[in-house]
């Protein structure tokens, strides 16, 4: 345990100053900024807005809208693959391999980096909404809003996300500790995300492992109500993300190379 | 006792063998150099000699222990460098170390002290990435150094430095062996470097290890006699009297060259040129210096 601690602590240091830790600030905080800087633009609309007595569950679903479609699924893609990628990027996979470290703490060290990363993303974005949400209450005229941000079911909502987004989390693993070129999975990674997109419209999405923070966004809409018999789906992205990171730890063991 | 031994080592790719049976023996307390010409297979025996490849054939330890047992248990005590230099661009030096300092978990203070011992003591703050060949090597030095090991394994450790970095370098690892007893196997395909700086050499040519020994030994198993030289006062009548004795001489550059002659041979060509009034002013044997003895081997 002392290892794989000394081994994470190493790990984290190596995302200072990466652009997938950049990515995971910028991408978690865009959609909030953009809301607070549309109600400050139309600001003649807010006293109504903020009257509402759903005012928090309304910020909710406008800001996990383009989150789960979008901002989610996408800085899953990035960050993997980016920090993934750092060693061979630093030709250091053979300074890793090198050092006194197990490679079973040097395969889930980094992705534990990544999985962390992946909840600082969901932190900053429920962060960035409630700040979103408050701004505009200094601008005269603006009530406080109705209800509390704490009642909505953050933690809940926020844990079912975050399990609808492993699945790309392994599968860009995966792909990342494969390739020496961050193109690849990136590339990949973007056209799994749209077919995942295409792949909504059908039933077959359900075994897309692209297409969970979608499903999970649509299930409670119209759009969605086809999934709604499917009530194991984060189960199912959980199995996948687990299936994923074994097969992925296979293929790193196994390699004849290590760096 | 061996701080690294290796046997029957053998590799393939792609159905070519690069290493065929390598037996190396380096010597608790040495600086081995491995010489080896491009291709040899020496950065292959480096790399399966620290896990990075996976071992076909053949058996390795370090400090008397079976690497694929105790791999963890090995590497806490040794330290390399293979290749290119592993930096993170967008870290400092410091933080380059400071990963490597939280595995090894050894004193924080290492961090300053490597960095001073590699010149780099005022480039602590500086981003990998400004650093020139030169300083990238010097930190991945540093990197080998950090954990005090027992054992360094140095790939071409002086690719990129200017020739005062190389004499640093070199110096610094000498100091490193008499000082702390740790004992370091270092590649190059410069021989003349590893002249200046190993205490054992082993050459690999072809897959194979040609030769493992100390310097001396090289030195002392393959010298011989290669010609004759020799200077008189009339180098051309000098040559005929010395044809005429059935010795085959040639002038090149001002001498006379000879074939390799017994001592006592010599001794009668001097006392016959001297009966014809000729001054012999030199007379002397040219032996094979390390680089012939290098090259007729991976040539052989």
């Amino acid at each position: 345990m002392t290892a794989f601690i000394h081994a994470f602590h190493s790990e984290w240091l190596k995302r200072k100053r990466s652009f997938a830790s950049t990515l995971v600030i910028g991408g978690s905080l865009f959609t909030p900024v953009i809301v607070a800087v549309v109600r400050l633009i139309h600001y003649r609309g807010l006293p109504a807005i903020y009257a509402a007595e759903a005012f928090w569950p309304n910020l909710w679903r406008a800001c996990w809208e383009s989150m789960a479609i979008f901002f989610l699924p996408l800085g899953a893609i990035l960050a993997t693959s980016l920090i993934t990628q750092i060693e061979f990027k630093s030709n250091a996979w053979k300074q890793v391999h090198a050092l006194p470290i197990s490679t079973v703490v040097i395969f889930l060290t980094k992705l534990g980096v990544i999985l962390v990363m992946i909840i600082e993303f969901l932190l900053l974005f429920n962060a960035g909404m409630y700040v979103s949400g408050m701004i505009p209450v200094a601008l005269p005229g603006v009530p406080n809003p109705k209800g509390a941000f704490l009642s909505l079911p953050l933690l809940r909502e926020n844990a079912l996300y975050f399990m609808d987004v492993l699945p790309i989390v392994g599968a860009q693993y995966l792909m990342a500790l494969r390739s020496n070129n961050a193109l690849v999975p990136i590339g990949i990674g973007f056209m799994a995300w749209v077919g995942a997109l295409a792949a909504v419209s059908s039933k077959v999405a359900i075994w897309w492992p692209y297409s969970y923070t979608i499903i999970h966004y649509l299930s409670d809409k119209p759009k969605g109500a086809k999934f709604a018999a499917y009530t194991e789906l984060h189960w199912l992205a959980a199995i996948s993300f687990v299936l994923l990171t074994v097969i992925s730890y296979v293929l790193f063991i196994t390699k004849r190379e290590r760096g | 006792m061996y701080a690294l031994q290796t046997s029957h080592l053998h590799h393939r790719f792609a159905n070519h063998d690069v290493l065929r049976g390598i037996d190396m023996q380096v010597p608790t307390g040495s600086i081995y150099g491995f010489l080896g010409p491009n291709g040899a297979g020496k950065t292959t025996t480096l790399r399966l000699v620290l896990g990075l490849l996976q071992t076909q054939q053949g058996e390795i330890r370090i400090f008397g222990k079976r690497f694929d047992k105790e791999r963890i248990a090995i590497l806490r005590n040794v330290g390399s460098l293979i290749e290119s230099p592993s930096l993170y661009d967008h870290l400092t030096a410091s933080e380059n170390l400071r990963l490597m300092q939280i595995i090894h978990r050894c004193p924080t203070s290492r961090i300053t002290e490597v960095l001073e011992l590699v010149g780099l003591a005022d480039a602590g703050r500086k981003r990998a990435k400004q650093f020139s060949l030169g300083m990238r090597q010097r930190l991945a030095i540093a990197g080998a150094l950090l954990h005090r090991p027992e054992l360094i394994i140095l790939d071409e450790p002086t690719n990129g430095l200017d020739p005062s970095g190389i004499i640093e370098i070199r110096n610094l690892l000498m100091e490193l062996n008499r000082r702390d007893g740790c004992t370091i196997l270092v590649s190059s395909h410069l021989l003349s470097e590893i002249d200046r700086l190993a205490t054992h050499v082993g050459i690999l040519g072809k897959g194979k290890l040609l030769f493992q020994g100390t310097i001396d030994e090289l030195r002392r198993c393959r010298q011989e006699v290669l010609s004759i030289r020799m200077s008189t006062s009339d180098n051309a009548d000098a040559v005929r009297a010395i044809t005429e004795n059935g010795i085959a001489a040639r002038i090149v550059e001002e001498e006379i060259v000879l074939p390799a002659l017994t001592g006592e041979r010599i001794a009668s060509l001097n006392r016959m040129l001297m009966a014809r009034n000729l001054d012999v002013y030199e007379i002397r044997t040219v032996r094979n210096d390390l680089e012939t003895i290098f090259l007729n081997l991976v040539r052989e």
